[in-house]
């Protein structure tokens, strides 16, 4: 696998790549993607010979964002492709490119509630079959962050700009209280 | 008379579905299987989860990441100590902790003899489920002296919580190295016999070779790793291809084999005991002095924003834990990638037109632990 | 009255028999019950029962209170006269057989021409018990047991009747005191080793057991036929196994192995059943041996085994025979 290459490949289907320092974070390559370039992203992986690790959803605002990790089996190549859900909470499957996501997708609608469209069976998988409505991994209001409050920080700034959006008087206070315990 | 032939030519009337778990002897815990068999021979298969799911990553956001470490061993009670492994290791990363290196040492050995304890109750469940009644008890009579050996450093022999944040739990003794020890000589004195007596009957071989191949492509698409995924001939074993802790310093063989069939992924198993012995031994001869606990584990561990990846080599493949932190001691969202989850996916593909007593082979060679599955 | 003093010794003879039937058949159960676990115990590298009495001698007399205290279940989509009546029919036969065993030359029940026959006749409907038990079980792993246990059986019934066929012609009679009176320079597994070993395997598929245990393969049918029985309809089963495998070892130890015949003992008319029994036992500790050893063959692969190997042999092995006797 020629990693030039194959990063060119994702410069052209995602937003932004970035570079991710693996002693920290434990993976190489951030690159997030619309969500309808998805699916062309996974056909990409596939023909490049990456495997599916996981996929995964995080409950952030605006939406609730699908992380897929890849790695190679070759080399040290270890990559996380986000992509947000739209305002149905929809994004399209890739169970039919990497059949293992098949029950990934199938946890992350019973946990989060995205529909993955084009599944074959969207059925629950973890979770009951009584439960499909309860999602049980998606925040409370006074919890849910802001995407950019889960992301990687500038090292340089205290915690404090950070806490700019208003609506979740709980979560504030309880982190300045622990931060002055520390 | 024309009716009755139509009605034989479709085939779905033949079949009849056979459930298969959540109780049954060769599903290794509560597993159920759908069989729609025609005859003997599995025509679909529908594996059913969930029956132990115990909202392990719901918990691990309702409190302090350090104290989600006992969680951890619930998932893969077979490989504990690994899953405590990536789980400390992945908070010492985010945290930017140093761990002594007698800790290293202390972890890799206590790993490795949780992944021989793991093969070895592998090997003895395996072949019950292929009808030989003796393995089993030969495998338990070593098993037990790993159990023997963590109880003493670990105070438990099974779902171990022993690695902390930063350092481990106890240091380990001179009994430890000495017992240890022998007990590496002694596994090693009876794999001559395990040959002897199970590796080369014939009916075993008849029973795995060609049964369930797998190619490095469908092991791509399903996120296969592991044994199995070695057994198809591509030597990815984390240990080597994303060397944590300090794997690197040790010199150990990836065994493979290029079938990809139960035959292959036996074999590598088996060959893997051979190689975690090697790879204690060496960590006993090296083993250094010195502290076991990092010197400044914060007692509220804050983990800084972002989002965190750490992937360890379990008895059954790759164990991953993702985290996303918003900055407090508390995991944002946490997600565990369990091997067992994607190699039992590619059930339905691999036994499809299987006899049933293949499919009982085929899935014993995925090795299952339903509760890592179920999380 | 005449007539009924002329028969009276021959009633004696069959009550005082059939006694003696009894008391081999649930005395063997004992045994073997309790050798099938202390071997086991001792193949497995643990010691086997050792709680009740000296060895846990009395284990098995406990295990039996036990299962005769257990209720029976009958499942409630079961046929129920048939679920009750199986395990009846995989017992009751199996008396009869030892009637026409020479357990030595003169203990014997009855020397019936057709001795072989009356043998072979009755251990077949053991497979008849085992296909109306898990038919009525309702259940489908006893329904495959079942289809299992009545393809195996067939099958395997030709390689065992061909190889005994091959000592019949040696000795152009079915009774079994002729067969072991043939044997008296040298054995016949001298003669017939190739007979003998696939008479040895044949059994080992007919009496259902590992590596051939197919019907009851418990990693993939739960137990197989007898998977909804319990109590004592599931010992009657377990009975009727033993019994099998004494009944299929006396016939090999008849045919094969000499019968009563060995270093002659005093009052050798009767004591010769300690030769038998000696030899009965080793066959048997021979099947519980290969049981603990290895894996359970696949059920395509069993019948192969059977069809194409087993098979032909036994029917060369036959022509083989027939020729000499012909020529000699």
């Amino acid at each position: 696998m020629d990693i030039n290459k194959v990063k060119k490949q994702w410069q052209e289907l995602s937003t932004a790549v970035e570079d991710i320092d693996y002693a920290v974070s434990g993976y190489d390559y951030s690159v997030c993607l619309e969500r309808d370039k998805v699916r062309d992203f996974a056909a990409m992986m596939l023909d490049e010979g990456f495997y599916l690790v996981d996929l995964m959803a995080v409950h952030v605002t605006p939406a609730i964002e699908v992380v897929y990790q890849f790695a190679h089996f070759e080399t040290r190549c270890r990559v996380m492709a986000r992509a947000f859900v739209d305002d149905q909470v929809e994004i399209s499957t890739i169970s039919d490119i990497y059949q293992g996501a098949n029950w990934h997708e199938r946890e992350t609608r019973d946990f989060h509630g995205v529909v993955f469209v084009g599944h074959p069976y969207l059925e629950p998988l973890i979770l009951a079959e009584e439960d499909v409505d309860l999602k049980p991994l998606l925040k409370e209001e006074a919890k849910l962050q802001d995407v950019d409050a889960v992301r990687r920080q500038p090292p340089e700034p205290a915690p404090e700009p950070k806490a700019k959006p208003e609506p979740k008087p709980e979560a504030k206070p309880e982190a300045v209280k622990s931060q002055e315990q520390s | 008379m024309s009716m009755d032939i139509e009605v034989l030519e479709d085939s779905r009337h033949h079949r009849y579905v056979l459930n298969m778990g959540p109780q049954h002897p060769s599903t290794h815990g509560v597993l159920r299987v759908l069989l729609e068999l025609e005859g003997e021979y599995a025509m679909e298969l529908l594996p059913v989860l969930g029956y132990g799911h115990r909202c392990h990553e719901k918990i691990a956001e309702f409190k302090p990441a350090k104290s989600f470490m006992p969680n951890t061993a619930r998932m893969d009670y077979l490989g504990a100590l690994i899953y405590n492994q990536g789980f400390a290791q992945l908070l010492e990363k985010a945290a930017g902790i140093e761990v002594p290196e007698r800790v290293e040492y202390i972890r890799v050995m206590a790993s490795e003899l949780n992944r021989i304890q793991s093969h070895l109750l592998w090997y003895g469940a395996y072949l019950l489920d292929l009808g030989a009644f003796t393995p089993i008890m030969y495998a338990f009579d070593d098993r037990e002296h790993i159990l023997d050996i963590l109880e003493d450093v670990t105070g438990s022999r099974l779902t171990y919580c022993y690695f902390r944040v930063g350092g481990v739990s106890k240091d380990i003794d001179d009994k430890f190295v000495t017992s240890t020890r022998a007990f590496i000589d002694r596994l090693r004195s009876r794999f001559p016999m395990y040959e002897d007596l199970v590796n080369g009957n014939v009916i075993l071989q008849k029973r795995l070779i060609d049964v369930g191949e797998l190619t490095p492509h469908i092991c791509a698409r399903y996120g296969i790793t592991g044994p199995m995924l070695r057994g198809t001939g591509v030597a990815y074993d984390l240990r080597r291809a994303e060397p944590y802790s300090i794997y690197s310093e040790f010199d150990f063989e990836i065994p493979t084999e290029t079938k990809g069939d139960c035959m292959a992924s036996f074999l590598v198993r088996f060959r893997e005991m051979e190689q975690s012995l090697r790879i204690i031994e060496q960590a006993l001869d090296r083993l250094p002095e010195g502290p076991i606990m990092a010197a400044k584990v914060p007692k509220k561990l804050k983990i800084p924003a972002g989002d965190y990846n750490s992937s360890v080599e379990a008895p059954r493949g790759e164990l991953s834990y993702y985290l996303v932190s918003d900055g407090s001691d508390v995991p944002y969202r946490l997600k565990v990638r369990t091997p067992s989850y994607s190699n039992l996916s590619v059930v339905p593909e691999m036994c499809q037109g299987m006899l049933l007593s293949d499919v009982v082979s085929a899935m014993g060679s995925l090795d299952l632990v339903i509760p890592e599955i179920d999380r | 009255m005449e007539i009924f003093y002329s028969i009276l010794p021959e009633l004696i003879r069959i009550v005082v028999c059939a006694v003696c039937g009894a008391v081999i058949v649930f005395g063997n159960a004992l045994v073997m019950g309790y050798a099938e676990r202390k071997l086991a115990g001792h193949i497995m590298l643990r010691p086997g029962p050792m709680e009740v009495g000296p060895h846990g001698i009395y284990q098995l007399v406990v295990d039996g209170l036990k299962l005769m205290g257990k209720q029976l279940v009958v499942p409630a989509k079961a046929d129920p006269l048939l679920f009750r009546f199986a395990p009846l029919l995989a017992f009751a036969p199996v008396f009869v057989p030892l009637l026409v065993i020479p357990f030595s030359s003169k203990l014997q029940g009855f020397d019936l021409d057709i001795g072989l026959l009356v043998i072979l006749a009755l251990a077949s409907i053991n497979l008849l018990a085992v296909l109306i038990g898990g038919w009525s079980s309702n259940n489908k792993y006893s329904l495959f047991g079942a289809f299992r246990a009545v393809s195996q059986n067939v099958a395997y019934e030709i390689p065992m009747l061909l190889s005994l066929l091959s000592i019949i012609f040696m000795t152009n009679t079915f009774s079994l005191k002729a067969v072991v009176a043939a044997q008296s320079p040298v054995w016949f597994i001298v003669i017939q080793p190739l007979a003998f070993l696939i008479y040895l395997v044949s059994i080992v598929a007919e009496t259902n057991r590992a590596p051939f245990d197919l019907p009851e393969a418990e990693s993939e049918l739960t137990a197989g036929f007898h998977t909804e029985y319990s109590g004592m309809s599931f010992s009657l089963f377990v009975l009727g196994e033993y019994a099998n495998m004494f009944i299929v070892s006396s016939v090999a130890t008849v045919f094969f192995l000499g019968g009563s015949s060995g270093i002659p003992l005093p009052y050798f008319e009767y004591s010769g059943i300690i030769w038998f029994m000696l030899k009965v036992y080793t066959l048997m500790f021979f099947l519980v041996w290969i049981r603990w050893t290895y894996p359970r063959t696949r059920f395509d692969q069993l019948m192969n085994f059977c069809w194409k190997y087993l098979i032909p042999f036994a029917l060369v092995n036959l022509l083989i025979t027939v020729v000499m006797v012909k020529l000699l």
